[in-house]
């Protein structure tokens, strides 16, 4: 959409000036126009904000909310030190990728280098994304035993480097590298002309695969001990360092609190629940009233209980003397005395959990951040995939027609006659569960829109002149499909891809609520299930603020969508007003 | 018109064997198989690795899924198909399918490496049944119908001891090939079955305890396969004398088919493994459940998005526009499973409602076998009646199915008549001084009918799917808990059936909006 300048500019300029181009503005590029209508909305704008937040959770969470120290330092028995810094040993292939990619994509994409305009560079970023993603998510799907038989050959030799203890990760970095660059990287590179020189298309794809393979090669092994470190601390031979929110999303600490915390609530107060559950357990086992003296067993148990508490050894031994002492004074104490006389003695200053825990006592704000990552990927990388699908096979019906039609028509025909979300569930429930495999089950499913929409534009493109004489002159099938055809049908497609992405969300967050969720994995879906428990309570703040999560970011989503729909659409302008 | 829901419910076929052959590879090709999640059990011990596959190989063998997965659909699919081949099948009482014996393997390296020169016993064709029941006396029938279900038990336990016996004969084999680096430990039993080229021009070494170990097993499996043979013929002779009357779908005295080559019989959807139930009654259970959901929930959506969309267009950019496109965005973006957890948390919580809290969960309340049918008035006050305690107990559920349906339909119908009012018929109304109410309704309300309908399509397969998790949340028995029942057990048939029922409940409501839109619209004619 070029804006023709010479009309508006206050002076006046001759005829041979105006076709000599004098007060000709530089045309915007379509997309740059329809973006700028976009940020003009206030919803589109409160949707941006939304999304903002939530991806720089999505990248930066394992830095934000992490239950290992940023640094560790060991005392010996003879006084040595030895510093380690677990945080970063923590990080996964995944987190290191993601913040390369974000911190390199900004510089790339902010410095200016060579004569790419920003919307080329920011395409360069996206494939080097895509290409750098593939190796990770072939390990995964290696390591996870989802591969089918042709690839139980390779399984079992990437599994032998794992049985090795040393020295083979950079082996099998090679060996998966090569793989990969061998098969996606030159797939990529022959279809996806983003750039005219074969040459720096293989070097930039090269370079994308040999940086998510070294991170992967390089955190293949890379396990840190898990949760240690606070035994160590309370021992007084350690001294840790946390950052801002000192919980992982994977700490279940399962002989210490399962009990489901408020939000404010400390550790502290979880240890007084914890003593309250067994003692009513106990009393539960024995068939005595909850209101009955506890004994000397529930005594015990309660002793019991605090030893293994995580606190520190003079805490533990405070209160034990506590107990001890009111013990001696109230031998027929109740349940609820015990509690009391443990709330009174607590200084309560452990670490608290500010939106409280879930069900297992994990912490629920870092599993909130965490399970942005969840939401925010399965979103565009599902829908990425089911574009691809989508795009192909109706450009292919549309262009082909016949036999060809009829036959993909058929498939199509197949998606459309059962629910998405049930053929979803069903496959979730079968296959391994874990997020790659999540996102390419939405994808695959989804993708039937897309196709028929592409398919109908194709058969009224193929017969206009442009086609026709690209066909004439020669062109490949690719050349004509993806170069000529493509960018004249696509753009309702892309606008609707935004409400797309928030159909797959609900989809992740409906799966992971009926139990079908990637294992291992926080999740918003997740966590709103556990607010409902077995025996009929609820937990406010399981339900409200991961429900709410997912809302906000489906709502974001749908709102930049309506807005980039009125920004394509001159007749739907008209209509919508 | 007829002629084409004809064409058209037969393009349904090849729809749903489509959907059908697509859950059947899901299923059959999910990692750790179905017998894998049947068998749990197996007990602690030495022995638990092989009791649990002796009872894995047990179920793989009584349900078929060790047979090539295309052959396992190929069966599924003649048992579903109303319209069969060959001799009539029996059905008990039940319902179920009577099918003859099933024949039986040799073990491996049969007279090989154990009852060298030892011949296979022969195994009966169960013999063409003889001519139907007849004039048989019932002390008669009933004696027969006992010795075939005593033959029946009796072959199935033979048999699943040789099942059991032929599972040592494997590992014992597998132990011996390990001794004597015949191969890895993953390739001499490949997903359960014996990998024999490992053996290939081996000779039995008999002098070492795994070799002894390995003829051992195979004489025991031999013995186990005579007995099992044996209690196969009687149950084959018992399977001839036709204990059951035969399955062929009778209208009156006339059976529908030609016996012998083709005949008519009612579907028969299998058994679910987890409920060890008829799939059919299962589905008969659950599908009134599901269909009364969305049978209410269609009305309201209808009833509220439409008025709301052509307020909203008549009054194209007043404040209620505005509001009513801004809420129903939010709604529209509101996940169900949130909006279900917070209607249990807070609508269905004595707590926060007191008196008024909805139920939580069920469709009816534990004193509603106890209740009259319709409310009334008794001596202590006011008698919900099992109606009114089933509406009371689908409030919130059928809440949590239609808000979604809102935001698109109303939005549609807004759409639909901004455009018919831009239309050149419209104008040329208002020149002649037609009334405003009658443009509206008479003119643009009619023809925005279309859209209308074809959201119907649309809304549909969503609202289905809806209700799984409506379902799930509310504990309410409908397809929906059906369904993930099923995923959660691996239950195959039960899940098949549900596709298949998903699909064709899915596809009849299309071709009813198909043929609604010709009613709506004269223009439109299908022939």
């Amino acid at each position: 959409m070029s804006t023709d300048g010479s009309s508006t500019t206050p002076q006046a300029i001759t005829g041979i000036q105006a076709m000599q181009g004098h007060g000709v503005k530089q045309s915007r590029g379509f997309w740059a126009e329809a973006w700028s209508q976009v940020i003009r909305r206030f919803s589109a704008i409160v949707g941006l904000t939304w999304l903002g937040i939530v991806t720089f959770f999505a990248v930066f969470a394992p830095l934000i909310a992490s239950g290992h120290p940023i640094r560790f330092v060991q005392t010996d028995a003879d006084g040595t030190r030895t510093v380690s810094y677990p945080l970063f040993n923590s990080l996964t292939a995944p987190d290191w990728l993601l913040l390369l990619a974000t911190l390199g994509g900004a510089i790339f994409l902010l410095v200016p280098i060579g004569s790419l305009s920003k919307a080329k560079r920011l395409g360069w970023i996206i494939i080097a994304m895509v290409a750098g993603t593939v190796p990770v998510l072939m390990v995964t799907l290696l390591r996870s035993g989802a591969a089918n038989d042709w690839l139980f050959g390779l399984l079992d030799f990437l599994r032998s480097f794992e049985r090795d203890e040393q020295g083979n990760a950079v082996l099998a970095y090679a060996v998966v590298s090569i793989f990969i660059s061998a098969s996606a990287g030159v797939l990529l590179t022959l279809w996806i002309p983003f750039s005219d020189s074969v040459l720096k298309r293989l070097a930039w794809l090269v370079l994308a695969v040999t940086c998510s393979g070294a991170v992967l090669g390089l955190t293949w092994d890379n396990r840190p001990p898990l949760f240690n470190y606070n035994d160590a601390v309370r021992a007084g031979t350690a001294d840790a360092s946390y950052t801002l929110i000192p919980w992982s999303p994977a700490q279940r600490p399962t002989d210490r609190n399962t009990s489901t915390m408020a939000p404010g609530q400390s550790e502290d107060q979880a240890l007084v629940r914890n003593v309250d559950n067994s003692l009513s357990n106990y009393l539960d086992n024995e068939k005595l009233s909850l209101i009955a003296p506890v004994g000397p067993t529930g005594f015990d148990i309660a002793r019991d209980v605090i030893t293994r508490q995580p606190l520190a050894d003079s805490t533990k031994a405070e209160l034990q003397t506590v107990l001890d002492r009111f013990e001696e004074t109230q031998p027929d104490a109740t349940r609820l005395q015990i509690n009391a006389v443990l709330r009174e003695s607590l200084a309560d200053d452990g670490r608290t959990f500010p939106l409280g825990t879930d069900n297992q006592g994990v912490d629920m704000l870092s599993q909130m951040l965490h399970a942005c990552r969840l939401s925010i990927s399965i979103g565009l990388v599902s829908t990425g995939i089911s574009l691809i699908i989508g795009v192909t096979v109706g450009a292919l019906m549309g262009y082909f027609g016949g036999w060809v039609d009829l036959v993909l028509y058929r498939v199509v025909e197949i998606f459309m006659a059962i629910p998405v979300l049930f053929l979803l569930i069903v496959a979730a429930g079968v296959l391994p569960k874990n997020i790659y495999v999540m996102m390419i089950i939405i994808g695959c499913f989804s993708w039937t829109g897309a196709a028929r929409f592409i398919r109908a534009e194709f058969l009224k493109l193929r017969n206009m002149d442009f086609v026709q004489s690209a066909r004439a002159t020669g062109l490949p099938l690719r050349s004509i499909l993806f170069k000529h055809m493509l960018p004249n049908g696509v753009t309702p497609v892309l606008v609707e891809s935004s409400f797309a992405i928030a159909a797959a969300i609900l989809a992740e967050a409906t799966l992971s609520y009926l139990g079908l969720g990637p294992d291992n994995q926080p999740s918003w879906g997740k966590l709103l299930a556990s607010a409902t428990g077995e025996s009929g309570e609820f937990f406010w703040w399981l339900a409200i603020f991961p429900g709410a999560a997912i809302f906000l970011t489906v709502l974001s989503y749908n709102l930049i969508g309506e807005a980039l729909r009125d920004a394509i659409d001159p007749k739907l302008k008209k209509a919508r007003v | 018109m007829t002629t084409y829901i004809l064409r058209r419910l037969l393009f349904m076929i090849p729809t749903l064997l489509g959907i059908t052959f697509l859950v059947f590879m899901l299923v059959a090709n999910a990692p750790g198989g179905i017998g894998a999640s049947l068998a749990l059990g197996g007990g602690e011990g030495a022995d638990a690795g092989q009791n649990r596959a002796i009872q894995q190989a047990y179920l793989e063998d009584r349900y078929g899924l060790n047979d090539p997965v295309l052959v396992q659909y190929v069966r599924w699919l003649s048992r579903v198909s109303p319209l069969k081949f060959g001799t009539p099948m029996q059905r008990d009482p039940v319902g179920e399918v009577i099918e003859p014996p099933k024949s039986l393997d040799p073990p491996p390296f049969f007279g090989r490496y154990y009852a060298q020169g030892g011949t296979l016993p022969e195994q009966v064709r169960p013999k063409r049944a003889p001519e139907g029941p007849g004039a048989v006396t019932p002390e008669e029938a009933q004696s027969r119908v006992d010795a075939f279900r005593r033959a029946q038990n009796d072959y199935t336990n033979t048999r699943g001891a040789y099942i059991g016996s032929v599972e040592r004969l494997k590992i014992a084999l597998e132990n011996y090939a390990l001794a004597n680096d015949l191969a890895g430990p993953n390739d001499v039993i490949v997903d359960s079955k014996l990998n024999e080229s490992v053996f290939r021009g081996h000779e039995l070494d008999t002098q070492s305890e795994l070799g002894q170990r390995v003829v051992a097993t195979g004489e025991a499996a031999v013995e186990a396969l005579n007995n099992a043979v044996a209690s196969r013929e009687r149950l084959a002779e018992a399977y001839a004398q036709r204990p059951f009357p035969d399955s062929i779908y009778r209208l009156g005295p006339v059976p529908m088919g030609i016996p012998g080559f083709v005949y008519l019989a009612p579907p028969d959807l299998g058994r679910s493994f987890s409920k060890s139930r008829p799939v059919s009654t299962l589905i008969a259970e659950a599908l009134p459940v599901t269909l009364l959901l969305n049978c209410i929930a269609f009305p309201i959506i209808y009833i509220v998005a439409v008025p709301s969309g052509l307020l909203a267009a008549t009054n194209r950019g007043s404040w209620f526009d505005t509001a009513s496109g801004a809420l129903y965005v939010a709604l529209w973006s509101i996940p169900v499973v949130w909006a279900g957890v917070l209607a249990v948390g807070y609508l269905a919580s004595k707590d926060v409602m007191g008196e008024f809290a909805f139920p939580a969960a069920g469709l009816n309340s534990s004193e509603a076998p106890d209740m009259t049918y319709l409310p009334s008035w008794g001596d202590d006050g006011f008698e919900r009646g099992v109606l009114f305690d089933t509406l009371w107990h689908l409030c919130l559920p059928v809440a949590c199915l239609v808000y979604t349906g809102f935001a698109i339909l109303s939005k549609q119908t807004r759409a639909a008549m901004l455009d018919n009012f831009n239309a050149d018929y419209v104008r040329t109304a208002k020149a002649k001084g037609v009334a405003q109410g009658d443009i509206v309704f008479r003119h643009v309300f009619r023809n925005s009918l279309l859209p209308l309908i074809t959201m119907f399509a649309s809304i549909f397969p969503a609202m289905l799917a809806g209700s799984v998790v409506v379902e799930r949340i509310f504990s309410i028995p409908g397809m929906g808990s059906l369904v993930l029942g099923a995923i959660y057990e691996r239950d195959r048939d039960l899940l098949l059936a549900n596709a298949l029922m998903i699909g064709a409940v899915n596809l009849l409501a299309l071709l009813l909006a198909d043929i609604l839109y010709a009613f709506a619209d004269p223009r439109i004619t299908f022939d």
